[in-house]
């Protein structure tokens, strides 16, 4: 998949996106990334879940707050010592029908960041809606 | 119900928001490890709309030298404590 086209008329499948699959949709797995790319492995650790997750066949929702939403910066690589980055797992995503994938505003809104320049299509939401994605998921891990 | 757990101290970092904004209005907040600072009078601040539903775990304030200068408004609650809150719980969150 082509990043770069995938960001391309990107609001227009944003709303495409919501309408289909709300934030508050019923999924058995929600994994909430709240770290940074390469500061540790837990957000290369929680996307690993969600793909072995998502392989069995589990219903898996992802939601980026607070330090993890800089896991969707565009232009990522690797590490100066040639430590992966997280953003080909990202990628793989669709492929594997994960496509309920959220951001908390607020986060977003403190670290500076456009919801349209990120490297996936999200769903911005509130904190209520979180609180909601929460409830309605039988399983939420937090990494 | 849900509880959440925080381990981090509000004065060094910022997770306390991811828990706060996904915590909704019957759930409880239990302040472990580090997140104890929380329990201060000086540092409850984010905290004070959690009133009746804020927990802080007594060892770890023990062990800090903290117990004593707990705030009034953080309910303090030993290790078994702890496990009745979890059971009492639908799910466990943890931020840190």
């Amino acid at each position: 998949m082509n990043v770069n086209k995938a960001n391309e008329g990107m609001n227009d499948s944003n709303i495409a996106h919501t309408s289909i699959t709300p934030p508050s949709a019923t999924g058995e797995l929600l994994v909430i990334l709240g770290h940074a790319p390469h500061g540790s492995s837990l957000l290369r650790e929680g996307l690993d879940m969600a793909l072995v997750a998502a392989a069995f066949g589990r219903r898996v929702s992802l939601l980026f707050m607070g330090q993890g939403c800089w896991a969707l910066q565009p232009g990522q690589g690797e590490g100066a010592l040639g430590q992966k980055g997280t953003q080909s797992t990202l990628e793989m995503l669709e492929m594997y029908d994960i496509d309920n994938i959220m951001v908390e505003a607020e986060s977003l809104e403190r670290l500076g960041l456009e919801s349209s320049d990120l490297v996936l299509s999200v769903s911005v939401v509130d904190a209520a809606s979180v609180q909601q994605a929460i409830a309605s998921h039988t399983l939420v891990m937090n990494f | 119900m849900h509880l959440h757990t925080l381990n981090q101290s509000p004065a060094q970092s910022q997770v306390y928001r991811q828990a706060l904004a996904a915590m909704a209005d019957d759930d409880c907040l239990l302040l472990i490890e580090e997140a104890v600072q929380g329990a201060l009078p000086h540092l409850i601040g984010p905290f004070e709309g959690l009133a009746g539903r804020l927990y802080v775990l007594e060892e770890d304030l023990v062990a800090r030298g903290l117990l004593e200068r707990c705030d009034d408004n953080a309910r303090v609650v030993d290790v078994e404590g702890f496990v009745s809150l979890t059971e009492q719980a639908d799910k466990v969150l943890s931020w840190y």
